[in-house]
């Protein structure tokens, strides 16, 4: 089981949940199941060509991913993911 | 709190920056170690990015207000931070075995006071700051509300509450 953190601006997509539990072998997995269950969640994080939007980052285990596999990076059983939307202020 | 110190070349540094990027607001960070800021990292602002509005912690009254404006238009208003450029500022600081100290932006129209959106997505933020292993920084606003005189204030922001951050200019 991987358990992902949901920042606020996401939560009305997994009905107000900061945490939710899933399966997955890498993020690019992990997104997929998400949308599954929670429709529109790969939209706020990927682009057009599936790509990590640049307002978003998604840390395993507190490493960024950018700085492991991208959405490549492999998960296994017991990580934590964080979504972390980008800092900004008005 | 603990005070800050800043030298004055990245004083003069962040001043340049905002008047750069004048009329849009920029970002970045300062890191250093034991309160006395050693580095600067200037990031990108994405604001502007189809998107970047519904993703960041505006509330929905903010984002609604974005969505309706041009580009440069919310880039007058807001900034996003590139997480690419802060991720790769991260690891600089990590690697430099740097603090990150402070989260700056500039107003280029308002008061260096730091509007009710900062305080929300700084209060939003209070949660994630140690699940990336980030201390809590400070956060600094350069006005340019008068264009020859700018004004930079630092502020700490916990718990939606707003105090002073002590701020020594170095030369």
């Amino acid at each position: 089981m991987i358990k992902v953190r949901i920042p606020t601006p996401l939560r009305p997509l997994t009905k107000g949940q900061g945490e939710v539990d899933t399966q997955a072998h890498t993020i690019v997995e992990m997104i997929d199941t998400l949308n599954a269950s929670h429709p529109g969640i790969k939209d706020r994080l990927c682009d057009d060509t599936g790509e990590l939007r640049r307002f978003v980052n998604i840390y395993v285990n507190e490493e960024d991913i950018r700085f492991l596999k991208g959405k490549e990076t492999s998960l296994k059983d017991g990580d934590e993911v964080s979504i972390v939307p980008a800092i900004a202020g008005g | 709190m603990s005070n800050l110190i800043i030298p004055q070349a990245i004083h003069d540094d962040m001043v340049i920056h905002a008047r750069e990027l004048d009329p849009y607001e920029c970002c970045g960070l300062l890191a250093g170690t034991n309160g006395t800021v050693t580095h600067i990292y200037r990031i990108k602002n994405i604001v502007a990015l189809e998107g970047a509005e519904k993703l960041s912690s505006f509330d929905p009254a903010k984002a609604e207000h974005l969505g309706r404006l041009s580009p440069a238009e919310r880039a007058e208003i807001a900034f996003v931070m590139d997480m690419q450029d802060f991720s790769t500022a991260k690891k600089d600081i990590r690697n430099k075995g740097l603090v990150l100290q402070v989260v700056y932006h500039s107003h280029p129209h308002d008061p260096a006071r730091p509007s009710i959106t900062d305080i929300k997505i700084a209060t939003d933020y209070e949660e994630i700051w140690p699940k990336i292993n980030l201390p809590i920084p400070a956060y600094l606003i350069i006005s340019l509300m008068e264009k020859s005189k700018p004004d930079i204030r630092g502020f700490w922001i916990k718990g939606g509450t707003v105090t002073l951050a002590h701020i020594t200019t170095a030369t």
